[in-house]
């Protein structure tokens, strides 16, 4: 991860000039100062968000959702430093980084001999496109937009795939779906939220 | 550039955090040789944060919060820093991780004249995760498989009945496709091959040495 230093006070303007949101703010201040006052915050906003993701799916105990918030949480903190809001939005990062705890905490539980934790597989190379941010933000706000539109057998199927961390074939089996089907509903949900990109 | 890339359903596993860890390694190594893949995990990933922010919050009691701040002093776990001139196109780190030196350091495995494999360990119980030499001109023999195959070439190239790719190129195939990889005849290739099933050679001369060919995961 690359945990470069910044400068506190300019951290939070995107190219654009405009202040990215709160929480992104609230991230660069706990990096530059230390500010638990900031991370209660922010605990009290995500730490609820993190804890539903930990329980969807019922794949893991309440006790070890309860681990993974503190996990997740505590990473959050340690990591804050190598939060780049030019990069990604606050609450990007922060899912990425439940994601990340979620699938190791799953390998540990199954008694994986690996050398690899689930941050080793951040491509080498991030997107650098100057816009980046933007971009996403953009696409951020044409999915959530568009998210009201899908038909509720396509939305199912992401909310498994992303939050409750099941495969498709996984999907497929607790729908009684063939997995064609269940390939095509998430192929259909992606065009239908316009993030395929063009090759 | 990559030609060949993973199709929408293992970009969208791989983000999801759900592929199994072989093929998750294999994906990510692409994705150091592809802009356009970044580029689509990027879109998916914000999908994903979108999802998350629409949750409907579980609460959580001040213990916790407390708990999570009494271990605010705690030293961070050691993170191992990225190697800074990691420019597109070199070997990925991840795979530097699991070769521990340079491919001419590893063991590589005699099959034929023309295919040496070396075994990497990655901890995934299912999936063979192995680098096939295969010498300038030289030939995999034909060979379907039991199972599913990625493969990335990470040096050289090869091609088959169904294209020719080149470094940083993603193939997956199912159970049953049969082919016979010839590598360029300008350089060795080098590819990345996960596998949950053993090869199965096709042709006469090689069939013998199908009972030997035993799935190597770990």
């Amino acid at each position: 991860m690359e945990e470069q230093e910044k400068d506190a006070t300019s951290v939070w303007q995107g190219p654009t000039g405009r202040r990215t949101d709160e929480w992104s703010e609230c991230l660069t201040l706990i990096a530059a100062n230390e500010d638990r006052a900031g991370f209660t915050r922010l605990f009290r906003h995500f730490a609820p968000l993190v804890k539903a993701f930990a329980l969807s799916g019922s794949s893991l105990s309440a006790t070890h959702a309860d681990e993974l918030v503190q996990e997740v949480m505590l990473k959050v903190w340690q990591k804050a430093r190598a939060f780049d809001p030019e990069k990604a939005a606050a609450s990007t990062w922060v899912y990425t980084i439940a994601r990340n705890c979620r699938t190791d905490m799953f390998r540990r539980l199954q008694k994986f001999d690996t050398p690899l934790a689930a941050d080793d597989f951040t491509p080498d190379q991030e997107p650098s496109e100057p816009f980046a941010m933007l971009q996403s933000r953009r696409s951020r706000d044409k999915i959530h937009a568009l998210m009201g539109t899908l038909p509720p057998d396509q939305a199912q199927i992401l909310a498994k795939v992303y939050m409750e961390g099941k495969s498709h074939a996984e999907a497929a089996a607790e729908l009684d779906l063939p997995l064609g089907t269940v390939k095509s509903r998430v192929r259909l949900a992606i065009q239908k939220l316009q993030i395929q990109i063009d090759r | 550039m990559a030609k060949f890339h993973p199709n929408l359903d293992l970009l969208t596993e791989y983000v999801a955090g759900i592929l199994p860890l072989a093929q998750s390694a294999c994906v990510s190594a692409h994705l150091n040789y592809c802009p356009q893949c970044q580029q689509q995990t990027a879109r998916l990933q914000d999908l994903g944060a979108v999802l998350f922010d629409s949750m409907t919050p579980v609460p959580v009691g001040d213990a916790m919060l407390d708990a999570v701040l009494a271990r605010l002093d705690e030293e961070p776990p050691l993170s191992y820093r990225r190697v800074d001139d990691l420019s597109l196109g070199r070997t990925p780190a991840l795979l530097q991780r699991l070769m521990r030196g340079d491919f001419s350091e590893l063991t590589w495995k005699k099959v034929t004249s023309s295919l040496r494999i070396s075994y990497l360990k990655t901890g995934d119980p299912s999936y063979e995760f192995a680098l096939y030499h295969i010498k300038a001109g030289g030939k995999i023999p034909e060979h379907n498989h039991r199972g599913s195959e990625m493969t990335l070439v990470l040096q050289g190239g090869f091609s088959d009945a169904a294209g020719s790719y080149h470094e940083g190129d993603f193939i997956y195939r199912e159970a049953s496709d049969v082919h016979a990889p010839t590598a360029l005849q300008s350089e060795d290739c080098i590819c990345l091959a996960v596998l949950d099933a053993p090869l199965k050679f096709t042709g006469w001369k090689y069939r013998w040495m199908n009972p030997f060919l035993q799935l190597q995961a770990g």
